[in-house]
């Protein structure tokens, strides 16, 4: 499948992307997991000042036969949600990297090196499907 | 356990299709997005590859009355180039399939079944095979299955073919493609208007080539569940199971107990249901198999079948089965998704109408 990765961004094996500012990560899902799960319909994602831990689920994306969960990259807070995909979550499918889904604030910035590399991320997904 | 593969599975392959097992196959789930298929079956034409699924010859003079001991719906008074539609029960009543019979002739009669369920089906007609002058074989080998769904499918069938005649819903043709003889059922399971083709595979390939260089939309299975169950149609697997009895399943108008005898007959003499199957739909969060329905009291009453989110409708819809002394009385229920109740509508119609004749 070809795939759009971008070299700026963090990923992790469950298909999210992470864009990191200081301590706060925006996190969205990559362009393979849009494709991957074809029409998006639904989008389940926590409130402002939910606590996440890393690696534990924290909301889903459904798509119109199927129900993904999304897991925390990091443990933090969450501190925006994006407003601009309720009601629209196919907004994902045009364009995966300029869908953020929530914006979390780290509480150790070291699980930073958790997170793959584009060029780990490409081979991970060349390897996995 | 390795998985078949239809005749066309290439031509899939070059579609780009995204291929899933399914009931031992490896079928096509979708090929560009599910919205798109499912909305050119409800608008235009679409083509599903549905060779997977199994199909029964019963040829000679009892055939009819054999096919007519066996199921639980009327086959002997159907009209000659008839389709119909009926359960397969034990004798205790519950279901082991449900298919539909095409009176191809007197004494002709071909029966298509789910695929998962060929060689279960073809076991028990053939035990109950005794006594009768007619013979019963298992083509499904021999055999692929177009289904060609939508408000255009007959304008663009009807030049392909030596004769098409714009023939009832539920009725059948025979004819030839090319040359090459196939059968023509203006049936399907999208609600749609619709032919579906049996043939021999070559023929049913050439077909399919011949199909998407008109422009007809390939179709997967995902599409034609969304298709199906927007129209309320159950679905061998969810709403009907080996547990279920036609009743259970809202299937009770395919079971007559006017005919002498019929394998259930006995068992399913009282008409008595344990289940009702509901249909449900909700403005916000999308049901799926598995989750629990609550009345509004919050007390579990039942299970979701299938749910998906419909294309046409924009919200989430469903099948249920209640337990039968529990179906609210408010037209109200809760579907649990992921521990938090989401409000449900009960409706008696269809989510979608679709367009068939």
């Amino acid at each position: 499948m070809a795939t759009n990765i971008p070299g700026n961004l963090k990923y992790t094996k469950e298909h999210e992307w992470t864009l990191i500012e200081g301590d706060t990560v925006t996190i969205g899902i990559t362009d393979f997991a849009q494709s991957a799960l074809g029409d998006i319909v639904f989008l389940e994602v926590p409130e402002v000042g939910t606590h996440l831990n890393a690696g534990a689920t924290f909301g889903v994306v459904e798509s119109i036969k199927s129900v993904s969960d999304l897991y925390s990259p990091i443990t933090g807070e969450v501190v925006a949600r994006n407003s601009d995909l309720e009601g629209s979550p196919e907004k994902i499918n045009d364009d995966a990297y300029g869908s953020w889904l929530i914006k979390v604030k780290a509480n150790n910035t070291s699980e930073f090196n958790n997170l793959l590399s584009a060029e780990q991320y490409q081979e991970f997904c060349n390897s996995s499907h | 356990m390795t998985t078949l593969k239809t005749y066309l599975y290439d031509e899939h392959l070059k579609l780009g299709a995204k291929i899933v097992p399914f009931a031992g196959w490896d079928m096509p789930v979708q090929y560009t997005s599910v919205k798109d298929e499912v909305l050119a079956v409800r608008q235009n034409v679409g083509v599903f590859d549905v060779s997977h699924m199994g199909e029964f010859f019963v040829e000679g003079e009892d055939a009819e009355q054999f096919v007519d001991a066996v199921l639980t719906n009327d086959i002997i008074n159907a009209p000659m180039a008839k389709a119909v539609y009926s359960p397969l029960c034990r004798d205790n009543g519950t279901v082991i399939d449900d298919l539909i019979v095409y009176k191809l002739a007197p004494g002709r009669i071909m029966i298509c079944v789910n695929a998962s369920n060929t060689d279960k089906d073809f076991n028990w007609i053939k035990s109950k095979h005794v006594g009768y002058k007619c013979s019963l074989t298992n083509r499904s080998n021999d055999f692929s299955l177009l289904a060609v769904q939508g408000p255009k499918t007959y304008e663009t069938l009807r030049p392909l073919f030596s004769e098409l005649p714009d023939i009832e819903y539920y009725s059948v043709y025979e004819t030839t493609f090319e040359g090459e003889s196939v059968i023509a059922a203006r049936t399907g399971y999208t609600g749609e208007d619709g032919f579906e083709i049996f043939g021999r595979h070559e023929t049913i390939k050439a077909l399919w080539q011949k199909l998407i260089s008109l422009r007809v939309t390939p179709c997967g299975l995902a599409a034609r569940d969304v298709l199906r169950l927007e129209v309320g149609y159950p679905l061998y697997g969810h709403e009907i199971n080996d547990e279920t009895t036609p009743y259970d399943a809202g299937l009770g108008w395919a079971v007559k107990h006017s005919k002498t005898k019929f394998i259930g007959k006995e068992a399913l003499a009282d008409k008595k249901a344990n289940y009702k199957t509901i249909k449900l739909i909700l403005d916000r969060g999308i049901p799926r198999e598995g989750y629990p329905v609550l009345n509004s009291a919050n007390e579990p009453i039942g299970i979701i079948t299938s749910g998906t989110m419909s294309v046409v409708l924009n919200k989430g819809i469903a099948m249920a089965r209640i337990q039968i002394d529990k179906v609210p009385t408010d037209e109200v229920a809760l579907v649990d998704i992921r521990q938090k109740p989401y409000p449900a509508q009960i409706t008696k119609k269809p989510f979608v109408t679709g367009g068939h004749k």
